[in-house]
């Protein structure tokens, strides 16, 4: 048996461990050697540009829609834009619609960012409030928040001043890896709030259209997308906001050159067999 | 009666809200807020039934001896957790806080983790320029991929763009088409539905 018979027939676990490696290695502080600039996209930076052009006490709900089972992917761009919030003190209503499951990390998440020192002053209830989970899907919530934002979560509180229904609020961001904020974005033609989503990548492409028809104000794309908004914050303000989604954009890169180089010796075999005038 | 019943409800639900769209006023204003409180009470009526067949399953599975051991792991998992968070809260450090952030998140986390071995492997394996249609498409899957990792940009910047441009015009336009067929099939199964031509939603 020839080396391509060989290759042809490679074990499965072979190739797993050659993706683990390709992934776990650029993780190893001191071998994150393929390290390079990244620039953000023209859907992530319209979510920066979006907050940026808010000001002090205007509102922003973000529907926290995922399991932590996404939690690699989407948590490290929740931290940056909630960061990015509380920088430009903004008020933020974080909901936790589709996963009663992803409730705990949020707020844990939340916790630990307000007990930094630039935010330690601020106060839930006041800059920002966790408004829990109700059984609802997101249309009933939206035709909710256009009668009585603050009746339809049933919640009280000083950040409630200035903010009766869906008008108010100057974004809602859906953070979610899969089609719960569909609705949503069907909705938004007729209610015309602003919506921006922040999806994993696999979900991503699904929702180019609906950026390109303006129903998306803005659309972070994966690890990626949240290290582009980690960069821009961190730019913008002069801090080290450079999390997760920065440092794992290293095993990005070596990962998806492991696949590359899977898929071109598979070719390499296949042209070879044809060649030969094998199947 | 019992298929009439749920249609005819099923009807003048569709009525009343369908007309909110055409009229403004208190009484259509109170109509969503009416529809948006029965909903979440129907939302809560759900997670019940949840558990309850959650419950149901599992003893059956406990009783006749179907994988019995995983289910009665699993039905102590689900009581442990609930015990834990009733005797002691769920806030940070507690029982219940820990188990999740040590056990629950790594597991789902893991879970989601495994797509990229089979990704990997089934790409080794299957992604191969068979015809001229799988070439095109495997010269845009690499150009995509390229375009997403900070290398592609470092090799040359106008990879981004051509990554893009695949993702903005012939992904989108093709994606653009199965919504146009997914939406004009939902609205076809609403007005069989709406009269009551459609019945397998009430086990028909």
């Amino acid at each position: 048996m020839n080396v391509l018979e060989k290759l042809k027939n490679l074990d499965r676990r072979i190739i797993y461990l050659l993706v683990f490696l390709s992934i776990i290695i650029p993780l190893i502080p001191g071998f994150d050697f393929l390290k390079f600039p990244v620039s953000a996209s023209k859907e992530t930076k319209a979510i920066f540009d979006i907050i940026e052009g808010l000001d002090e006490g205007d509102a922003v709900h973000i529907d926290f829609a995922f399991t932590p089972t996404q939690k690699a992917e989407l948590l490290p761009f929740f931290e940056a834009f909630y960061k990015h919030c509380m920088l430009k003190k903004v008020k933020v209503f974080i909901y936790y619609g589709a996963s009663v499951n992803g409730m705990p990390l949020g707020k844990e998440t939340v916790k630990r960012i307000m007990q930094r020192p630039e935010f330690s002053h601020m106060e839930e209830g006041v800059d920002y409030l966790n408004m829990e989970y109700i059984p609802i899907q997101p249309d009933i919530q939206i035709f909710g928040m256009v009668s009585d934002y603050k009746g339809t979560f049933k919640k009280q509180g000083k950040i409630f001043d200035g903010v009766e229904t869906l008008d108010d609020i100057d974004l809602i961001l859906g953070i979610s890896g899969s089609k719960w904020h569909q609705p949503l974005i069907d909705m938004q033609i007729r209610f015309h709030y602003k919506f921006a989503m922040a999806v994993t990548a696999v979900t991503g492409p699904d929702y180019i259209p609906y950026f390109q028809t303006g129903q998306l104000c803005g659309l972070s794309n994966g690890l990626r997308g949240a290290a582009e908004y980690e960069m821009l914050v961190s730019k913008k303000y002069d801090v080290d906001y450079y999390g997760t989604a920065t440092k794992g954009l290293s095993s990005l890169t070596f990962s998806h050159l492991m696949i590359f180089g899977l898929i071109f010796l598979g070719n390499i075999i296949y042209f070879y067999e044809r060649k030969k005038g094998g199947k | 009666m019992k298929k009439e019943i749920p249609i005819l409800f099923g009807l003048i639900a569709a009525i009343l809200w369908y007309s909110e769209f055409f009229f403004a006023g208190m009484f259509f204003d109170n109509l969503k807020v009416f529809f948006a409180s029965g909903l979440k009470i129907a939302g809560v009526v759900g997670i019940m039934i949840g558990v309850y067949s959650v419950a149901r399953q599992n003893y059956f599975k406990i009783k006749y001896n179907n994988e019995r051991y995983y289910a009665i792991l699993r039905v102590s998992m689900i009581f442990l957790m609930i015990f834990l968070g009733s005797q002691r809260g769920m806030a940070s450090g507690t029982p219940f806080s820990s188990m999740f952030f040590n056990v629950y998140i790594p597991f789902q986390a893991t879970t989601f983790a495994l797509l990229a071995f089979y990704i990997a492997s089934a790409a080794y394996r299957s992604f191969k320029a068979k015809s001229l249609e799988s070439a095109v498409l495997l010269t845009a899957s690499i150009l995509v991929m390229m375009g997403k990792i900070p290398l592609g940009e470092a090799m040359w910047d106008k990879i981004p763009v051509i990554g893009e441009w695949i993702m903005d015009a012939p992904s989108s336009a093709g994606r653009r088409a199965i919504i146009f067929g997914g939406y004009l099939g939902m609205i076809t199964m609403m007005i069989r539905i709406f009269f009551g031509l459609e019945r397998s939603h009430l086990s028909d």
